[in-house]
């Protein structure tokens, strides 16, 4: 393989695992994909490491030459349609289906699998709201309560995250706003219950994923990085019941609970 | 309201609300279905043992988690996606939220025994998901999707 196109493949295969941490994959299937990645490439004596924000990779040049490379991946944001894509590339890649070339264009287009539209986003919130509200034991005059609250959170959490604000902080605002809400409807409306309205907008804002990842990833033995979403999951938690915390200390101080 | 028609409607509304969360981590749409099916048999299973058996939410939230990550599994291998597309939406009926809420409100209140208990058993709950995903996802399965074959180099 001549240094150009190794290099390439190289880079590839250091985008490939970068698209999948980035978007939300655990540990082990970033690692795993990427030794698939490198092997099918070619790529001689690839070593890599994964955090949960952090990517090292080694490999030898043909020449004997040894390269690293470290990538940061500060921010994730799920989005399992492409690691989903990147899984699929990295399966065909294996297959050798695909050269570097072709395996590049596909990349590329693993990363430029849209979002759904913000407004999407919002109304998916909504009716998770609504539908926890239900669930929980909530009456059908608690679910629109529910479905306002989510609406409520859906705008917080979007319009925090366009400016960056952290995720910590976007949860105490998200849980606050949803429960003096529903606590405010309760004063007025009382057939309203605001527990289970409040319970059913919470739901959208619980760190399942944190939960999940962390465990799965302890489960293949990443400890680190397991022990960091854990750490996610504890405080995601701990940001949620200071923001209804709070909304219980506002809405007494306004004397309407 | 007819107890069978209590359970229909949870199951419908189980399904839409885990593929509201499957939407908003941009779950693709061939997967929709399957991973509202998915949260659907958990948060069935969990109600019927906490409803009609009597047993504690984190006795049931772990015995639903075996299903539930039984049904991702067999979903990563009939739609060749990665389970992780099925597991992450399907999990969060059974994430402990009401736990968190009442913990915060009891403590709030300032009902120590109350708070105690809520935030004991919602802890309990978090370990039981991660007990239940644990035993289910280290099973090794005959043909499964992880079997992918590296090519001689």
């Amino acid at each position: 393989m001549t240094e150009d196109l190794f290099d390439r493949a190289l880079e590839l295969v250091m985008d490939g695992g970068q698209t999948l941490l980035a978007n939300g994959g655990e540990v082990f299937r970033v690692q795993q994909t990427m030794e698939i990645m490198a092997a099918s490439l070619g790529v001689q004596d690839f070593h890599v490491y994964v955090l949960t924000n952090g990517i090292f990779a080694s490999a030898h040049l043909p020449g004997g030459e040894s390269v690293t490379l470290v990538r940061h991946v500060p921010t994730v944001s799920i989005h399992l349609g492409r690691v989903e894509a990147v899984n699929e590339l990295s399966r065909e890649l294996a297959a050798g289906k695909l050269g570097v070339v072709e395996a590049e264009q596909k990349l590329a287009a693993a990363r430029a699998l849209p979002r759904v539209t913000p407004r999407r986003e919002v109304l998916a919130c909504i009716a998770g709201a609504a539908g926890f509200a239900y669930l929980f034991g909530g009456t059908l005059a608690d679910v629109p309560v529910a479905a306002v609250a989510g609406l409520l959170e859906a705008l917080v959490c979007l319009h925090f995250g366009r400016h960056s604000i952290n995720r910590m902080f976007t949860d105490i605002v998200a849980a606050f706003c949803c429960t003096v809400w529903a606590i405010a409807v309760q004063a007025v409306v009382p057939a309203v219950s605001a527990n289970a309205a409040i319970i059913g907008a919470l739901m959208v804002l619980t760190p399942g994923v944190a939960l999940t990842m962390g465990v799965r990833d302890i489960l293949n033995g990443d400890y680190l990085s397991g022990s960091i979403r854990l750490l996610d999951a504890l405080l995601i938690a701990g940001s949620i019941a200071g923001g209804v915390v709070l909304g219980w200390i506002v809405a007494r101080g306004l004397g309407v609970a | 309201m007819p107890v069978w028609t209590h359970y229909f409607a949870h199951f419908v509304v189980t399904v839409i609300a885990t593929i509201a969360f499957g939407i908003t981590f941009q779950v693709p749409r061939r997967h929709y279905l399957a991973a509202g099916i998915t949260g659907a048999v958990g948060w069935m299973v969990y109600i019927f043992g906490v409803e009609l058996l009597g047993m504690s939410p984190a006795i049931a939230t772990l015995v639903a988690t075996l299903p539930l990550t039984g049904c991702a599994r067999f979903f990563s291998i009939t739609h060749k996606a990665p389970v992780t597309i099925f597991l992450l939406p399907g999990i969060f009926p059974l994430v402990p939220g009401a736990g968190i809420y009442y913990t915060a409100y009891y403590f709030l209140q300032g009902e120590q025994e109350l708070f105690a208990s809520k935030g004991g058993e919602t802890f309990k709950v978090a370990l039981a998901l991660a007990l239940g995903i644990a035993l289910i996802c280290s099973l090794p399965l005959p043909g499964g999707h992880e079997k992918i074959k590296r090519p001689s180099p």
